[in-house]
Parts: C-alpha cells; structure tokens; sequence
C-alpha cells in the first residue's frame, strides 16, 4: 500500500487536486498541518501518532485553501466532520479527494510519544478507527483496529452530579474562560460566516469575560454543537485556561445517542439531527 | 552594579520564612498555577518551589494589571440624562512572585503604550500597587527566545525586587527598584546583610536572531509570499495575543445590565480576529489571515519598535506552545534574518 506522501504525490501529478491538506513532522513528536502543492511538497507529509489536528477545519468556507478539488488526509474521528460538513452541505463530496488512514490512536499532546498512558483520551471511546468516507485508503496493513468502548466515562460523568451541581461546577470552571475564542476557531463545524458572539445589534452574549457571559457563551456554543459535534476535542486541546470542554461534548452526544439513537458524522447521506423528525422520537425528552 | 544595587544572601528556608510572613499578614501573593495556565495565590509558603524550573503557564502575567475584562465607569439613567459612577476600586497591593524575566520584562513595555496618548489610570495604578519579585528562570526549551530581544534569564528589568539563583539552596536578592527597597526593609533582619556580590546570570537559550535585522526585512517585505504560507494553516484562533505578555489591544463596550443602567467595559480583543478591523461599510483592510498574522508580527518587531523603541516581545514563546497548528514565531523570525543576511 502505498503511503500518505505517494498518494499525494500522484493527486496532485496528475492534476486529480490542486492542493492537499495533510501534516508535516515539526520536531520529535510534533507535526502540524500543510498544504502541499507540488509533488516535492507532498513527499514532506507523514503519517504518524502525533497527527493530532482535525484538518477538516480547512474545507469550511472561511479556511478554505483556493482550488477547485482539494485532497485531504483525514484519520476516523476527523472524516465524521467532513461527513456533518456534507450533510450540512458544506462541501460536496465530489470536491475533495479524501485520502484516509486507518489510526490506531493519537497522542493527547503534541511533544509526547503516544503510548498506553499518553494517548488521547477520545481514542479510548473511538467508534471510527477507520474514515467513514473516503478516496483512497493508506495503512490498511495495521492491524484491524479493535471494537469500540461505550462511552462509560460520560455516563459517569452525567449520573455523578445533579443538575445543580453541574451548573456550580460549569459557572466556576467557566471563569477561567478569556474568550479568546479559539475553541470556535479550531472546530470544523463552528463555521457560521458571523458568530452569535460577535453579533451586538442585539447583543445576545456580552463580549466580557465575567462569569455569567462565559457561562451564556460556552453554554451556547455547546448548544449550537448538541447532535453535531464528533467529539475530536480540537478545542479542549487549544484552550489556554484548559476547559474541559469534552465532558460537555461528550454529555451532549450521549444525549444524542440516548434520546434519539443519532450518532453524529457517520452518514453522508443522513440527515442531520436538527434537520429531520421521527414519529417515533421521544417527546419526553421536549419538555 | 550600580549605586542602588546591593544583593542579600536568601536561604530557601529565610525566603519561607518570608513567605509565611507575608501570607500571615494576609498580603495577596500572585504566582504561576501549579496547573500550568494562569496565574493564582500563593496556597503555601513552599508551593513555589521548583516551579521555575517548569515551563512558562500558558497565560502569562499581563493580565495583573491588564484584566481580561474591567469597567471603566458605571452609568446610569436620570431625569436629566446620565449619572456616571466610578468602578469599583480593584487595584489592591499585591506581591507577584517567582515571576521570570520574560513576564517582568512585559512592565516597561506596556508602560509606554498605557501612557503615550492617554495616560491609562486602570493599567497604572494596578501596575503600581503591585510587588513584582522576580526569579531566576531555570527552564529553556526550543521555543523560548528571550536573548534574542535582550531579556535573558537572569535579568531583573521590571522586577521590583530579584532573586538570582539559587545556588546550593542560596539565592542572592538583588533590590532593583526604590518601591521594592521600600517594600522590603521590615523583613531584611531575615536575610543577609547588603553584600557587593556578583550573581552569577544562568545562561539562557542561545540567541537566533538580531531583532534590528528583523525589523529592517519587515519594513522592505509588507507583500511577501511568506505571509501566504503562514495565512493558509493560521486558523486565527488568536490564543496567541491573549497569552502573550505584550499584546494589549482592547475593545470598549457598552453592557446594560437593566433599562438604563449598566456599565461601559473595557476587554481584551484581538487583531487575529476578522471583525477586529471589519468597517461600518462591510470593507475589511484586513480580510485574510494572512494580512492579520502579518499585522501581528510588524506591530511586534516594527511598528511598536519604530514608536516607542522597544520591541513588543519578550520571547517568553508561549504563543508557539499555545499554538494549535504549530506556528513557531521563533522560527519565523530566525528565518526572516536569515532571510535578511543572505539577501544583502
């Protein structure tokens, strides 16, 4: 099978994309994304444990490199972003060339080997070690990744604290929260051309950080996330006061799964969670 | 040494002992948190210990006397139009410790943009009621690069008072300042007496480029295709500005808090932002990020230099540590001189 850089290399030769998003080492343990344009630039990518970012974020409209089809390396948790980009009709299948891995788990932090104790912890819960869409596949000699775990740590999680409980928990772990809002920048579906935030005729959210506008925007963004997130944690990785903003991901995705058995980015051709109605959807949870 | 300098022996236990003394007397003592982000009070009086041997937290010290957030004036509506009311007072005396030289170094920077057109009473008055006892970094890694912008390790520039060391469990306090001085005569019977000794200064990471050098290729380069290339991955995520110890940049906002009444604040913003410099009109100079990530660095190594002589940077590197997508100021700058020298 040939690898990242050598699928690249032909794309981008033969004129099949003009630019492909992938990552280059960047020191020991360390990579970071790029845009190869030629054949010389492709055979800098790797493929490695330290491909930490979500290069989907690069497809949405504001990010997106100039060229008419784009190539893409994208790992299991990262195509189920590109998988909500299509189904909210983001991009078009048609358009990008995916190039898939098979991965067997990222480190949790660029600079350190990813091993048993160091890798990420979203991989414990990993439900697409394999891209669910893709052009082409590299690494399909690794080993057969194995079965997923259920998401027990946020069942934990949710049972442990009653809702007045959590809601102390978020207004004091939120006001370490300088609204830089790199959480947004980072996320690939965090793609609105103008932000609720920075919207100020009306001013939904007030742009100060103080405890209740951080806790109106991290709750609203989350909300503007529930049955669309995929859980790649791209923004808790950024954040630099550490949030912990899985555990509010990960709540609302097991909502998701619970109330109406809606897993998020696994379907191209599903529809969204916001965007379809069951009769036989739970009107319990709509209160 | 100069006439005001003078250096105390300090035994890690004399400094405890300080550091009792101090949150005995109920003194706020601001240092790095133990979990690497921010900043918070000292929980002990051993609780620094060896943490400047970790690296920098991720936010650095600008935000003591630059809060993320802070009123400026409360206002509110009456018959005849509008009453404006005072803040709150919230500079209080505080003591910063164990601050490294890449933070103290921020002080004099700011200073000057704080007092140039307008003389900045929130940012003075904090920064005055502020003890900054610096120390000795001991942590260097491949993104730090304070030598190159004349910071190093052992530099006391903005620091009140300085604790160079330690050696053998010794640290030798120099008192840089007269507030510092002021500040700690009650509490030298703890120390050694005044001694002309020589710190030795600890060696740092070892210089990458000549900021002057720097400086020159921006002014010749405003169209590059470097800029491109850095503009295609930069997500304009702005961890950058909001970490960095430098970037002061602020947005004022009105804030009702009911019909009326409310208060006018003053928050941090960011230049990587695409609305930072988004007209009335819908025109935006600075449309791509490209252009933004550019303004950042000519506001850093050309603008702030060519106003006010002093580079907008200290070379604490949090910024690239922060980094999502691996942008490494310090590379940059190493390439653009590089770039520079070989082109002349």
């Amino acid at each position: 099978m040939p690898d990242i850089a050598a699928i690249a290399r032909s794309l981008l030769e033969t004129g099949e994309v003009d630019v492909v998003i992938g990552y280059i080492q960047s020191g020991p343990n360390r990579t970071k994304p790029f845009f190869a344009r030629t054949g010389e630039e492709a055979d800098r990518l790797v493929w490695n444990s330290s491909c930490l970012n979500n290069l989907s974020v690069y497809l949405t409209r504001q990010k997106r490199p100039a060229g008419k089809k784009i190539g893409i390396v994208s790992k299991g948790c990262d195509s189920r972003a590109l998988v909500m980009l299509m189904q909210e009709h983001q991009i078009a299948r048609d358009d990008v060339h995916i190039i898939g891995v098979r991965c067997q788990g990222v480190a949790s932090a660029m600079g350190v080997p990813c091993d048993a104790f160091t890798r990420a912890e979203k991989c414990a819960q990993c439900s697409t070690p394999e891209p669910r869409v893709y052009d082409t596949l590299a690494g399909d000699d690794l080993p057969s990744p194995s079965a997923p775990a259920r998401d027990v740590n946020a069942e934990a999680e949710a049972a442990a604290m009653s809702s007045e409980e959590r809601l102390a928990y978020w207004t004091v772990t939120f006001d370490s929260c300088i609204r830089c809002y790199a959480c947004r920048q980072v996320c690939p579906l965090c793609y609105c051309e103008q932000c609720i935030a920075e919207k100020n005729m009306p001013q939904w959210i007030e742009s100060s950080s103080t405890a209740r506008a951080n806790l109106a925007w991290n709750l609203i963004r989350a909300m503007h996330l529930g049955g669309r997130c995929i859980g790649c944690n791209e923004c808790e990785r950024v954040c630099p006061s550490g949030i912990p903003l899985s555990r509010i991901n990960r709540h609302l995705a097991l909502h998701a799964e619970k109330e109406f058995h809606y897993e998020a980015g696994m379907d191209p051709e599903a529809s969204t969670l916001i965007g379809c109605y069951h009769a036989t959807d739970n009107e319990e949870y709509i209160r | 040494m100069n006439e005001t300098t003078c250096y105390h022996r300090v035994s890690t236990e004399a400094l405890t002992s300080f550091l009792t003394a101090l949150l005995d007397g109920g003194w706020p003592v601001l240092t790095e948190a133990a979990n690497g982000r921010g900043w918070e009070l000292l929980p002990s009086a051993n609780a620094w210990l060896n943490r400047s041997a970790l690296p920098p937290t991720a936010q650095s010290y600008k935000q003591q006397v630059f809060p993320k957030s802070e009123p400026i004036f409360l206002y509110r509506r009456t018959a005849e139009g509008f009453e404006l009311l005072d803040p709150p007072a919230t500079a209080r005396p505080t003591v910063v410790f164990a601050a490294r030289p890449c933070d103290t170094g921020s002080v004099d920077v700011l200073a000057k943009v704080f007092n140039w057109d307008y003389v900045d009473t929130f940012f003075n008055s904090r920064a005055a009621s502020i003890i900054r006892i610096g120390m000795t970094c001991s942590y260097t890694d491949e993104h730090c690069f304070c030598t190159s912008l004349g910071v190093h390790p052992s530099s006391s520039k903005g620091a009140d008072l300085f604790l160079h060391g330690p050696e053998q469990g010794n640290y030798l306090l120099e008192v840089v300042t007269p507030a510092g001085k002021t500040f700690i005569e009650p509490w030298l019977a703890l120390f050694g007496a005044a001694e002309p000794a020589q710190p030795r200064p600890r060696p740092g990471p070892v210089q990458r480029f000549d900021a002057a050098t720097v400086r020159e290729w921006i002014a010749s380069h405003f169209e590059d295709a470097m800029w491109e290339r850095i503009g295609e991955t930069c997500l304009g995520c702005a961890q950058c500005t909001y970490v960095c110890p430098v970037c002061h940049c602020f947005d004022i906002v009105d804030e009702n808090d009911a019909y009326g009444e409310g208060r006018r604040m003053k928050n941090w913003d960011t230049c990587q932002a695409l609305q930072f410099t988004k007209h009335a009109s819908g025109h935006n100079p600075r449309e791509a990020q490209a252009q933004r990530y550019r303004q950042r660095v000519s506001h850093k190594f050309r603008y702030y230099p060519e106003r006010f002589g002093e580079v907008l940077c200290t070379g604490c590197g949090r910024c690239t540590r922060g980094c999502p997508v691996g942008i490494d100021l310090g590379a940059i700058l190493e390439a653009i001189a590089h770039s520079a020298s070989t082109h002349h």
